[in-house]
């Protein structure tokens, strides 16, 4: 697609007319470049895991790929008519990512079926890389539904407070149902109706992302600027720390009823980080960081569940520790975490090779600890090149962030990059030891569909963000009729 | 708000470089630590889903299969071991099990599993075309033909107790190593942990002691081989000119403690004055005494080291050493350790170097099994080279040595002569000498038959050590298994 054309382009070398402000380019044949290559790597990925699995590559091959393929140029195409001027590379990661994400639950559901290595995974069925791959195109269809609703990101700072109500709502459902319609292995951060298992927290996230953008917009003067100097750091008024002290209780409560450290970390982690991204206010980020390890320390003391994360992180591999029950009385259970980490020992440097390792021994290693399976077939190498990944996606939205110009829309992007960053943080961090293991999802790898759907809904806010800043302002109209511009599109 | 959205990428940026760095710690530097963890059951299951490499014995030229894996039928991917004719290989490979190993299983099992450093570039080439890792094939030295007929013949009349060593004299390559009673290395190669624990405690217990191999791991009295070491000393030192001169040999030889020493039959040997060469193929216990008296303990002991005694050898299969001891602080048992009895002690294995050494003109190869390593891809990681483990005699003297044991099979009067001449052999002409050892207690248990031998004896190919337990005259019991041996390697059964 040209972007200028003159009539004087074609025979004279600077295309671009005197006095014309040149057009950017939208980059949507880059996009559509990398994400088929985003598509060859999830088609060889799998092929390499068949080969692996069995010596023979899948002859449901050309339904996955293929059916991948189809969901992903539907979302390309979605984009160059919705925001033709969105970051060409957000798609084609998380594209990538989630192609993986399925490769990987295909491998670890095809464990010790059907004559191929390895013992078979109980919680995992046989087509639980095709519900995977359903919820990728319900993933996709989302990202479309916030692309084509959401024209302005603006238009959102109209519903913060229904937003806000809807995000707590969504997080407080789970700890007032009944446990047997809200609880699932010790984690009580579920709605399951009728079979189905939705993890509101998931989108809870994405809706108090939007209330804490609208607030802070709204609030953020008196924020920044009203407060007293001691010791040279500027604190807040008492009154102001209101909001602060809200979403530290509200992140403590998940903690107690829910038993979810993970989500409550995020949670309160995103509104400390949209909180200084408003005010500039380092003494706002001391006061979430006293908190955060006050609010710890507290749970970690008077919760028996929060002590024994800890626990375990610090001593993982005590026999007594490997083989703990949940609810035992002198000893933690650790057998998964020291279990991602052998799987991560033993892939090494290079890995076994997909289908080669034996990541069945890990419990939830298609969910949680998907990351130890990725490293021990992946190796160090692969490990590292995914969350080169994850990190690309965090900074292109960070990119948007500071590119646009409205300051809500800016707040809102830099919320969501940053909970992209703190969640594969909390969660590669746990599973690898680098912090206590706090079960929470790998955006886009791992099983599961609130989360996939949430994680492509955010991805639709940043590229309708990035859009909005990348977008070329209207240009007037060359008044000259030998240099008059015409748009290609 | 430009400013603080770069911190917060700057945050972001640590928390990514963060876990980069802690990965790289885990899988780079924790990677062994991890897998050492006692508790990791990937590093214990993985040794059934890689091939292991095959052994072959390929001492007859082509390669006979002795142990290969096996995908087990709808066993997830594990490999199990499988051994063809596993008792008669026994001695050699040992056995893979999922709680140890023994033998070349053992041995070079850095090679079988293909974990060995010299392979990983290999292995660092599959990882790339995503080939699993596999092991890399062993072929041994061991020639079917000898191994299957010394396993057959100490099965033969019922079965004995002992062990058959064959090594090929000029190069030191080991062509049979059976023994008796076996075990079927099978038994040991089942996935199934509860029955492992039941086949590993019924050999265990076993009173026969079948995982014992009587070939390297067992010693017995040498009884009169011992004359040709007696013998050595003897000519090197100049102590007997040539294989004619006569030495003294009493029907009662007084020892320094005032006992006698006495020969067999009771009676004087020959005329009391044998040449040396009829003295040893009549097997004269009061010449070869004296011979002891006159060399002194520390003479025997010397030649007894060159000729590999107490000392440790690996194959690489650990060989028990055989035993000479120093008869300094025993003196009246100078004659009695000239003739193989007192403390004395021996392997099948030793035997079998005795006779190479002398058939290889007095020099004698290092014993080796291991032919040849190759990775999956056919490449040869590692191949033998013969070499010199020592030369217990000159080139003269192993001649008159090799002149003395030719009569012990062919003249007539010699102990082997009735069942190792040249017409009970079709043809083949063995040098050799017989032992028949006293053992037990006041010397009431049966007697230990031993033989050691090569041939033919103008161009030796085959050097053999046999020793039967219990098995009576050593040219009746132990010559006849070598004969056979012989004959098939020759191919002249």
């Amino acid at each position: 697609m040209s972007d200028v054309t003159s009539s004087r382009a074609t025979f004279e070398a600077p295309a671009v007319p005197d006095g014309a402000v040149p057009m950017p380019r939208n980059r949507r044949h880059t996009e559509l470049l990398m994400l088929a290559f985003s598509v060859v790597v999830v088609g060889f990925a799998y092929a390499a895991a068949g080969l692996g699995l069995n010596d023979k590559i899948p002859p449901s091959l050309v339904v996955y790929v293929g059916g991948f393929a189809v969901i992903m140029v539907i979302a390309h195409l979605a984009v160059r008519r919705l925001a033709p001027w969105a970051d060409p590379l957000m798609l084609p990661l998380a594209a990538l990512l989630n192609g993986l994400g399925v490769v990987m639950i295909w491998r670890l559901q095809e464990s010790g079926r059907g004559g191929n290595p390895g013992s078979q995974i109980s919680t995992l069925t046989a087509s639980s890389a095709t519900t995977q791959l359903i919820w990728s195109a319900l993933g996709v269809v989302a990202f479309i539904l916030v692309l084509a609703f959401i024209k302005q990101p603006r238009v959102l700072q109209r519903y913060t407070y229904t937003l806000g109500a809807v995000g707590l709502v969504l997080l407080a459902i789970p700890a007032l149902l009944p446990s047997s319609l809200s609880s699932i292995q010790g984690a009580k951060v579920w709605i399951i109706v009728g079979g189905f298992e939705i993890q509101p927290g998931e989108f809870a996230k994405l809706a108090l992302a939007v209330f804490f953008a609208g607030y802070l917009v709204a609030k953020r003067d008196v924020l920044a600027l009203a407060g007293r100097r001691v010791l040279g750091i500027d604190l807040p008024r008492a009154r102001d720390l209101g909001p602060v002290l809200i979403a530290w209780g509200a992140s403590l409560l998940i903690l107690i009823f829910e038993t979810d450290i993970g989500t409550s970390a995020l949670f309160f982690g995103l509104f400390v980080a949209m909180i200084y991204i408003a005010t500039q206010r380092t003494s706002w980020l001391l006061i979430g960081f006293l908190l955060f390890l006050g609010g710890s320390y507290i749970a970690s003391t008077l919760f028996s569940h929060v002590g024994a994360r800890v626990t375990a992180w610090l001593h993982p591999f005590t026999i007594a520790n490997l083989n703990c029950q949940i609810g035992a009385a002198h000893c933690v259970p650790s057998y998964q975490l020291a279990q991602g980490l052998y799987g991560l020992g033993f892939g090494g440097i290079f890995g076994t090779g997909l289908g080669h390792g034996q990541p069945y021994w890990t419990p939830l290693a298609q969910s949680d600890l998907i990351m130890t399976a990725f490293g021990e077939e992946l190796g160090l190498t692969g490990l590292m090149a995914m969350l080169l990944i994850f990190g690309l996606l965090v900074q292109r939205g960070l990119r948007a962030a500071i590119a646009v110009k409205d300051p809500f829309s800016k707040l809102l992007a830099g919320g969501l990059a940053f909970v992209l960053a703190l969640q594969v943080f909390i969660i590669v961090g746990g599973v690898t030891r680098l912090i206590p293991l706090t079960g929470i999802t790998t955006p886009f790898l791992s099983q599961g569909g609130s989360s996939l759907v949430a994680s492509w809904a955010l991805i639709g806010m940043l590229m309708r963000i990035s859009d909005t800043a990348r977008k070329p302002a209207p240009q007037p109209i060359q008044d000259e009729g030998m240099t008059q511009v015409v748009r290609a599109q | 708000m430009n400013r603080a959205l770069t911190r917060i990428s700057l945050a972001c940026l640590v928390m990514f470089v963060l876990l980069l760095i802690n990965i790289n710690y885990v899988q780079a530097f924790q990677s062994s630590t991890l897998a050492g963890e006692p508790e990791n059951s990937r590093t214990f299951s993985q040794q059934f889903l890689i091939k292991r490499g095959a052994i072959y014995a390929t001492g007859d030229g082509g390669a006979t299969v002795i142990a290969e894996s096996r995908l087990v039928k709808n066993g997830g991917g594990k490999y199990q071991r499988y051994y063809p004719e596993g008792p008669t290989y026994a001695p050699v490979t040992g056995y893979d099990s999922v709680f140890g190993k023994t033998g070349i299983e053992e041995a070079d099992n850095k090679y079988l599993t293909g974990t060995a450093s010299s392979l990983g570039l290999h292995n660092f080439i599959s990882l790339i075309t995503g080939k699993p890792t596999q092991g890399s094939s062993v072929s041994l030295t061991i020639s079917p033909k000898a191994q299957k007929a010394a396993y057959q013949a100490l099965l033969s009349d019922g079965g004995h107790e002992g062990g058959v060593v064959a090594i090929d004299p000029s190069t030191g390559a080991i062509l049979a190593m059976a023994s008796s009673p076996s075990f079927n290395p099978n038994a040991f190669a089942t996935l199934d942990t509860g029955k492992l624990a039941k086949v590993s405690k019924r050999f265990n217990a076993a009173s026969n002691n079948p995982l014992l191999s009587r070939a390297t791991q067992v010693t017995f009295p040498p009884g009169s081989t011992f004359k040709i070491i007696t013998s050595s000393a003897a000519f090197s030192t100049g102590t007997v000119a040539n294989t004619s001169s006569q030495v003294p040999a009493p029907t009662n030889l007084s020892l320094k403690n005032g006992h006698f020493l006495i020969n067999d039959d009771n009676g004087p040997c020959a005329d009391g004055h044998p040449q040396i060469i009829q003295a040893f193929w009549l097997s004269c216990n009061t010449a070869f005494g004296a011979l002891g008296m006159r060399l002194g303990g520390a003479t025997l002991h010397k030649y007894a080291n060159r000729y590999g005694f107490n000392s440790q050898l690996n194959v690489p299969l650990p060989v028990t050493p055989s035993v000479v001891p120093r008869s300094e602080d025993a003196p009246a048992f100078e004659a009695f350790t000239a003739i193989g009895q007192y403390n004395d002690k021996v392997t099948p294995f030793q035997e079998a170097m005795i006779a190479a050494a002398v058939a290889n003109h007095g020099t004698l190869m290092t014993p080796y099994l291991v032919q040849r390593i190759q990775a999956p891809d056919e490449s040869t990681i590692q191949t033998a080279t013969p070499a010199p483990l020592s030369q217990p005699v000159k080139p003269s003297v192993a001649s008159d040595l090799t002149q003395m044991m030719i009569q012990v099979t062919q003249n007539p009067a010699g102990t082997a002569y009735l069942t190792a001449n040249k017409s009970v052999t079709g043809g083949i002409v063995i040098a050799g000498k017989t032992g028949t050892a006293q053992n037990g207690v006041n010397n009431t248990n049966l007697n230990d038959a031993v033989f050691t031998c090569f041939a033919p004896a103008s161009n030796p190919r085959i050097a053999v050590g046999v020793i039967v337990k219990g098995g009576g005259f050593g040219a009746a019991a132990a010559a006849p298994i070598a004969v056979k041996v012989i004959q098939a390697y020759l191919g002249k059964s």
